[in-house]
């Protein structure tokens, strides 16, 4: 006999029906506020335990120690700590910090994330918070929305190629004013038998070095604000221009070969092994790299990509590792402690001379050479990075992309026009 | 002749293809990054193990270790026992309905991760199984149920159904036929199975990253995931963590080979 | 055959594992691909069918598209013409031949993330091992940029695929050879038959079964190649490499698209549904029942 008929229906309503009970009534809403499993729990002094979230897993062991000292200070609170590299960031962190099981505290990057963070309405208020005057106000701007502070970056990034001091001296060297001197210089290193630039055309070097590239052609500082609104374009003159530089020092051999098949480490270590003469990343990198290779001296340089009486800019920086307190977390009292505490120029001093990043903290004494290298240009004429202006991720990867279809062998015109194809659909709704 | 020596050149081109790539990541891992760098394909001098000391001593690496045992273990035998019902309740009731359950499962296979890994995230979440292995488990048996009703099917559907039938006909229940019969008569499928299943979620890396939270949680290719950030140009302090996340499938598997190796035949015996 | 309800308790417990954390999350993936949300925001708007719209129509998505069934049909092609051969070349068991299968099959104990660090080092143009190699051997002219070029990083990746999988589908085939009757060769051989009018007449008819398994396995697996590509190329250089996973992935991380990114999967779903289904029809009609 087969199945009992009246059985297979009850069986299957039964199994629907846990399905939603298990389900919630859930709905609608994606990020509903959960209830808390440990309500009962949070009574007078009983620890609390904040999650930190962010992607900087070079500097796990100096913050462990600045944690130590924090808890220390706050018996009563636990840090917890947690990193992904940046590529996975963006997934992992997004689940996490919608419904404020973690990263209480949190790091996110400006632009493409930022916005979409404040859009969604994830950032708690800073504004008015007595830690912000510990900040170089200039600096904290892109944390900044609608007049309210609601992340504040902390550590500050020049953008600008790295070079290898003593190489330069060895042929007698100094960074040039113009793009003919820039040509000229690379013209130079290459026929030493020097790879000019060493270049991560695989991952990180196209939206790197497009911002030094792009400084002085920029017809304004919003161009690129301005190609998200359709009122301008990538087919304009100035990005043309920019690309068709980037086509001249490939063409000349000025990256390394294969330039596009190169990844971030692999570039890294030909600048490290003193077989190239600059690598075409930013400031953060310079600690790295003189962790493996203690002889080097390191200086940045940005490429004039105009006449010298024409250049607006030296170089760029950007503020970044955006702190936010998470609006959905159940501690936003003891979160703004553990930034409060990151923002005293004491920790923001160990913090960077451990890690070898400079931050937006003022007053901050820096040792190290590279450091200091960088903290030089808190003086010179810095544009904010003009890829972050840009908080369309699509628009953003074809903006790289195009750069990656010149280098490949294409006409900067077609490279533009396929670029701005892609940026008119995205604009179009 | 000839082709007996074609036979062994073309075999052995394909050994050197699979052992060559896996060989240098092993030296490198014995490298400094300074001989690394000059000399990637030689053998490393000085022969360092630092990196593994190093990597041993900054990260709680066996903690790594013990997480992803159980994580694995405990997601393997729930694994094997729910997909050893379903495949067994499948192959008796046979005939269409069979069938349409079986195409149930089935349709799970081709749905990508990318398609629900965020409703699956919002859901543990509102169960409160967040940062715990049991939910993990949970999550991940779940997701891993087609393949497992796909391959055990297969096996269920080879067991004798005369025998089964003898039993049924003597009186005993259905359970007593899966416990008595079935299970002990497909342990080795099981074992293939399980094999098969372990290595999946040895290596899997999405759920874990989605759900867990806490360092003291990780299992070990997130926290190889992690180094990645940590050890940015540190090619041998990256290949040390692969040797490191590998080697323990590497040595199941020298050891439970036939079993690894039954596994993926598996299907293809009911064909 | 009599069946017993008590058969209906033994789907019980993982059925409803099934349907609550996987066929639901999967139901609203599929929900969500009807509205605008952004994969943060609390709150979302319906938006008919804007999202597939848009989707189809988008440039990116065709490339993915393209990629995808090149990628696909490379992968299937190289993967079963290779693991068909190693299995032709090592169905006897003899000592040897079972440390070679062994051997092949090691890779796919790998976890894909390791498998793309390994392969990343090998590509690499300046220090990997692979152009290191072929300058050593004086090739320098065959030393190309695996993974930069365009036109190439894509097979380059494809061949990786293979690599990882290929030893996976000769244990199947070496399976299938297995469970073909010796008979039937003795009477082929008697019949006068030559080794490949051997091959024609038996052995791949009778291997159809195996050869459905790995077919169907290799392309559910070559269109799902989501972690290798994202550690190798992350889609790049220009799109060169995105497929349509990485394509889903970056819509709803990269560009905070979750609703079009849904859209997205569910069209993937569909199409692999549809190439599965195609598949298995076509490999039915010619089975041989033994």
């Amino acid at each position: 006999m087969p199945i009992q008929p009246k059985f297979t229906p009850v069986l299957l309503a039964a199994a629907v029906l846990s399905v939603s009970l298990l389900a919630g009534c859930g709905g609608g809403t994606a990020g509903q506020t959960a209830p808390s499993a440990g309500d009962g729990k949070q009574a007078a002094s009983a620890p609390v335990t904040l999650s930190f979230l962010h992607w900087r897993g070079e500097d796990v062991k100096s913050l462990n120690g600045l944690i130590e000292k924090f808890q220390q200070e706050n018996p009563n609170i636990r840090v917890e700590m947690q990193t992904m590299p940046s590529d996975q960031y963006q997934s992992g962190a997004q689940a996490k910090l919608t419904d404020g099981s973690s990263g209480d505290v949190f790091a996110s990057s400006p632009g493409a994330q930022f916005e979409a963070l404040a859009k969604a309405g994830l950032f708690t208020d800073l504004t008015g918070e007595s830690f912000l005057s510990n900040f170089n106000e200039s600096l904290i701007g892109p944390g900044k929305k609608d007049g309210k502070q609601l992340a504040v970056p902390f550590q500050l990034v020049y953008n600008d190629p790295i070079y290898n001091v003593k190489l330069f001296e060895k042929y007698g060297l100094t960074p040039p004013k113009d793009w003919e001197g820039f040509l000229a210089l690379c013209a130079k290193l290459k026929e030493a038998g020097v790879i000019p630039i060493a270049f991560a055309g695989a991952d990180i070097g196209p939206g790197q070095f497009m911002n030094t590239m792009v400084m002085n052609n920029l017809p304004s500082d919003d161009a690129f604000v301005q190609v998200g609104e359709g009122k301008a374009k990538l087919t304009d003159e100035w990005w043309v221009k920019t690309l068709s530089q980037f086509k001249e020092l490939n063409d000349k051999g000025y990256f390394q070969p294969n330039a596009l098949g190169t990844k971030d480490a692999a570039a890294g270590a030909l600048f490290i092994q003193e077989k190239a003469a600059m690598l075409a990343s930013g400031s953060y990198q310079l600690a790295q790299n003189k962790k493996q290779n203690p002889n080097l001296e390191q200086k940045l340089l940005a490429p004039i990509t105009v006449a010298a009486d024409k250049a607006k800019y030296e170089g760029v920086h950007t503020s970044t590792f955006l702190l936010a307190v998470n609006s959905k977390s159940k501690h936003p009292a003891e979160a703004k402690k553990f930034i409060e505490f990151l923002s005293r120029k004491e920790t923001a001093g160990t913090y960077a001379n451990e890690t070898g990043q400079n931050v937006t903290v003022k007053e901050v004494q820096y040792t190290s050479k590279e450091l200091l290298a960088a903290g030089e240009w808190s003086s010179k004429k810095t544009i904010f990075q003009p890829r972050f202006t840009i908080t369309n991720g699509e628009i953003q990867k074809a903006v790289t992309g195009s750069i990656q279809a010149v280098l490949g062998g294409k006409s900067p015109e077609d490279a533009a026009k396929e670029a701005q194809a892609i940026v008119d659909q995205q604009i179009k709704k | 002749m000839l082709i007996n020596s074609l036979r062994r050149t073309l075999l052995l081109l394909y050994a050197a293809v699979i052992i060559i790539p896996l060989y240098i990541v092993l030296v490198s891992a014995f490298k400094t990054p300074g001989t690394f760098f000059a000399k990637p394909l030689s053998w490393p001098s000085p022969f360092t193990v630092e990196n593994f000391t190093t990597m041993f001593q900054s990260q709680p690496m066996w903690r790594y270790f013990a997480n992803s045992a159980g994580v694995t273990l405990g997601t393997v035998l729930l694994e094997l026992l729910l997909g050893s019902m379903i495949a067994y309740a499948i192959a008796r009731l046979g005939g269409k309905l069979g069938k349409g359950l079986f195409l149930l499962y089935l349709a799970g296979l081709i749905v990508p991760s990318q398609v629900n890994m965020l409703p699956i995230y919002a859901l543990v979440h509102r169960l409160g199984w967040t940062d715990e292995h049991g939910g993990l488990i949970l999550v991940t048996a779940a997701l891993l149920l087609p393949l497992t009703v796909f391959l055990l099917t297969g096996f269920m559907g080879l067991l004798s159904k005369e025998i089964l039938e003898a039993a049924s006909i003597d009186g005993a229940g259905e359970w007593t036929l899966y416990t008595r019969f079935a299970l002990p008569l497909s342990a080795p499928s099981l074992a293939a199975a399980a094999a098969f299943l372990f290595v999946m979620v040895w290596n899997d890396l999405l759920l874990p990253m989605l759900l867990l939270n806490g360092k003291s949680k990780l299992t070990l290719p997130l926290a190889m995931l992690q180094f990645r950030g940590e050890y940015v140009t540190d090619y041998p302090m990256l290949l040390t963590g692969v040797v490191v996340t590998s080697l323990p499938m590497a040595l199941l598997f020298i050891f439970l080979q036939r079993f690894f190796v039954a596994g993926m035949t598996a299907g293809s015996l009911k064909g | 055959m009599r069946r017993s309800p008590v058969l209906w308790l033994f789907l019980l417990p993982g059925t409803l594992l099934y349907l609550v954390l996987f066929i639901y999350p999967t139901l609203s993936g599929m929900f969500y691909s009807f509205t605008d949300w952004d994969g943060v925001s609390p709150s979302y708007r319906m938006v008919g069918a804007a999202n597939y719209k848009e989707t189809l129509e988008s440039i990116v998505f065709r490339k993915a598209f393209i990629n995808n069934v090149k990628f696909m049909l490379v992968v299937v092609l190289f993967q079963t013409l290779l693991s068909l051969g190693l299995a032709m070349l090592l169905a006897r068991n003899s000592r040897i031949h079972v440390l070679l299968r062994a051997l092949y099959f090691f890779p796919t104990v790998l976890s894909s993330v390791s498998v793309g660090l390994i392969w990343s080092f090998v590509y690499d143009p300046s220090i990997g091992l692979l152009n290191l190699s072929l300058q050593k051997a004086g090739l320098e002219s065959l030393a190309l940029s695996w993974t930069g070029d365009a036109g190439l990083a894509l097979y380059s990746i494809a061949a990786v695929q293979v690599w990882a999988h290929a030893g996976q589908m000769m244990i199947v085939f070496i399976a299938g050879l297995h469970s073909i009757p010796a008979e039937l060769y003795e009477a082929a051989r008697i019949d006068g038959g030559g080794r490949w009018q051997i091959f024609r007449k038996v052995t791949w008819p009778l291997l159809a079964p195996s050869a459905t398994i790995v077919l169907a396995y290799t392309t559910i697996q070559s269109f799902k190649a989501f972690d290798l590509i994202f550690t190798m190329t992350d889609g790049g250089p220009n799109y060169a490499t995105e497929i349509l996973t990485t394509y889903i992935y970056h819509q709803a991380f990269g560009s905070y698209k979750f609703g079009s990114a849904a859209a997205g999967s569910m069209l993937f779903l569909i199409l692999l549904s549809v190439l599965t289904a195609l598949q298995f029809r076509a490999l039915r009609a010619d089975r041989v029942s033994y």
